[in-house]
């Protein structure tokens, strides 16, 4: 190693770092020429928890696989489920996972926005976005009981109906929001402190992202039109009306532009749900009972489009009330190793939390 | 996809998810020729599940398409003694961070992969735990202690068996404490003089101990 580099760790208890995660980092003066991620400071074992439980028991467990979304955990956990177990659900009950998704996406924008706005240093962004989570997450905790474990999102359907009067509820907050998302315009997007930070830096080539197998705003970040709702359209999202936010810039400022059309876009799609929803319908199919819920012996993959990106499982049954094999690819895993390690040689040791936060890199599904 | 279907068997799973099966010595030819002829030709994930009974694991690629539309599932199966396969780094980078985790988790190798250091686990020399002979609980116990005085620290089934026989005792207790108490009453009731008597006598003393307290008043 040249005597001159002064090695540092960024993180794992570091503000400007998104979890339990580190990155060593060789700098010259400021400068980063090497970088190295290092995961394994909250493994938890989930995978193999899963294989020894049966479905219910496992179900309980997926939501924790992330925790600024689990609903996405919980939507494929579900769905490969039902895929292996040839379960077809409701109409009503596909609207409402949709709802739970959109909401879901909307609640994890806000808190990105507060962890982008932090790595900066604008603490304020931060407090009225958090502010704005919390009103979604009262909505959660109404709906499913939960604030931020949902656990709603069950094989064969959603454990709960909605609660009266709670469609008129979502539309007096989305009405909100809507009221709420330009003044985030102009304290945060059109700030010209984050548009000098953020425009021109950790820029993704738009010509290795799609082979490389990045995701979500990533992609979108670069001007790639690719969102799985649209591309391959899962539960009743090609009956909705909806765009897919692209800016061309490849850099934190047309990724952050990304978001902000995306919560616009959630909002619409929260529209259409409650416009369209079936009053009426099952929310939940018949299930085999608990210990004779068994999984033929077959596999299946199954993704959903989360906030940050696709969001993989992989399960196998073995012909008994245990899951063989539910294998979780997260977006993190390849934007934190493969983009990450190659994104921070060449720029500033400030803009790494900046950076990290873009990315949306959430170690829990790296290490799952 | 026509090329696929002309050089491969393949089976449609579900909607949009395809399926072909290749041995492992045909694996790198068909990965190649996928990912370069074919329009699956980006890596999403390398899955791996173990089929102990079998004794073999099966490997499932899962490749996607440019337009993100379709998925295909790449599988073969590979024996369980450490065996290698070739890395499909070359072919797609982010195959590096996956291989690393599955060579962790269930010691596979894989050639021309040269950064298979320790991923999530930290100078881990026990057996892989992905693979279905870890015994987790016995790692448990050998590596950590249980805190005692926890009710989850027992086996819950003798914890009950005992809870049951404590409570069950209890309600003896309870009864023969009972039991005892109603026989004292009854014994007690049977010991003491006749009442119409006491009455009597009572009655008398009060009658005679009113006029005192007049008097007491008066003097006062």
């Amino acid at each position: 190693m040249d005597s001159k580099l002064i090695k540092i760790f960024h993180g794992p208890q570091h503000p400007g770092i998104t979890g339990n995660m580190s990155v060593e980092l060789d700098l010259l003066g400021e400068t980063i020429k090497y970088a190295r991620t290092h995961v394994g400071y909250l493994h938890r074992g989930f995978e193999k928890l899963v294989e020894r439980r049966t479905v219910i028991q496992a179900f309980t467990i997926v939501c924790r696989i992330c925790v600024p979304e689990p609903d996405p955990n919980e939507e494929n956990f579900a769905r490969a489920v039902e895929g292996l177990a040839g379960i077809e659900i409701s109409e009503r009950a596909k609207y409402i996972r949709v709802m739970v998704q959109e909401m879901s996406r909307l609640a994890a924008q806000m808190l990105w926005m507060g962890g982008q706005s932090g790595s900066i240093g604008m603490g304020t962004v931060g407090q009225w976005s958090l502010f704005d989570r919390d009103l979604m997450l009262d909505l959660f905790e109404e709906l499913t009981g939960g604030r931020v474990y949902h656990m709603y999102t069950y094989p064969g359907g959603v454990r709960r109906d909605l609660p009266e009067g709670f469609l008129l509820r979502l539309s007096e907050l989305l009405d909100y929001l809507e009221k709420k998302l330009p003044k985030y315009d102009s304290i945060f997007f059109d700030n010209a402190t984050f548009k000098k930070r953020a425009i021109g830096t950790g820029v993704v080539p738009k010509e290795e992202a799609l082979k490389n197998g990045y995701v979500g705003q990533t992609l979108r970040g670069c001007g790639i039109r690719r969102d799985l709702r649209k591309d391959n359209p899962y539960l009743v999202y090609d009956k909705l009306d909806f765009d897919i936010p692209v800016f061309d810039g490849g850099d934190v400022y047309s990724r952050a532009l990304v978001r902000r059309g995306e919560m616009r876009e959630s909002i619409k799609i929260l529209r259409q749900v409650i416009a369209q929803m079936p009053a009426e319908g099952a929310i939940m199919q018949k299930l085999p009972k608990h210990r004779k819920f068994t999984l033929p012996k077959e596999d299946i993959y199954v993704a959903t489009e989360s906030a940050r990106g696709e969001f993989g499982y992989y399960m196998a049954g073995d012909g008994t009330e245990h899951i063989r094999r539910m294998q979780v690819k997260g977006p993190s895993l390849i934007h934190g190793f493969t983009l990450l390690e190659k994104m921070l040689i060449d720029e500033e040791l400030s803009n790494v939390a900046m950076i990290m936060n873009s990315l949306g890199i959430c170690p829990p599904e790296i290490e799952r | 996809m026509k090329n696929l279907q002309k050089t491969y068997e393949v089976t449609q799973k579900v909607e949009r998810l395809f399926e072909v099966t290749v041995t492992q010595t045909d694996f790198w030819e068909a990965v190649l020729y996928i990912s370069t002829q074919t329009e699956f030709n980006t890596l999403s994930q390398i899955a791996c599940a173990d089929w102990i009974e079998e004794e073999h694991f099966l490997l499932t690629y899962i490749l996607t398409t440019d337009a993100r539309d379709k998925n295909l599932m790449l599988k073969l199966t590979l024996g369980r003694e450490y065996e290698s396969m070739p890395s499909v780094m070359t072919l797609f980078p982010q195959a590096e961070v996956m291989e690393r985790d599955l060579h962790e988790m269930y010691g596979i190798g894989f050639e021309g992969n040269e950064t298979l250091y320790d991923f999530v686990l930290e100078q881990w020399h026990d057996l892989p735990p992905l693979r279905r002979e870890f015994d987790t609980l016995a790692f448990v116990h050998e590596h950590f202690a249980f805190k005692g005085g926890r009710e989850d620290n027992k086996d819950v089934k003798v914890e009950q068996k005992r809870r049951r026989e404590e409570a069950k005792k209890q309600k003896a207790l309870e009864a023969a404490k009972q039991e005892a108490k109603k026989q004292e009453t009854e014994k007690q009731e049977t010991e003491k003089p006749k009442e119409p008597n006491t009455h009597a006598t009572d009655a008398e003393e009060t009658q005679d101990k009113k006029p005192d307290t007049k008097e007491a008043e008066d003097g006062q």
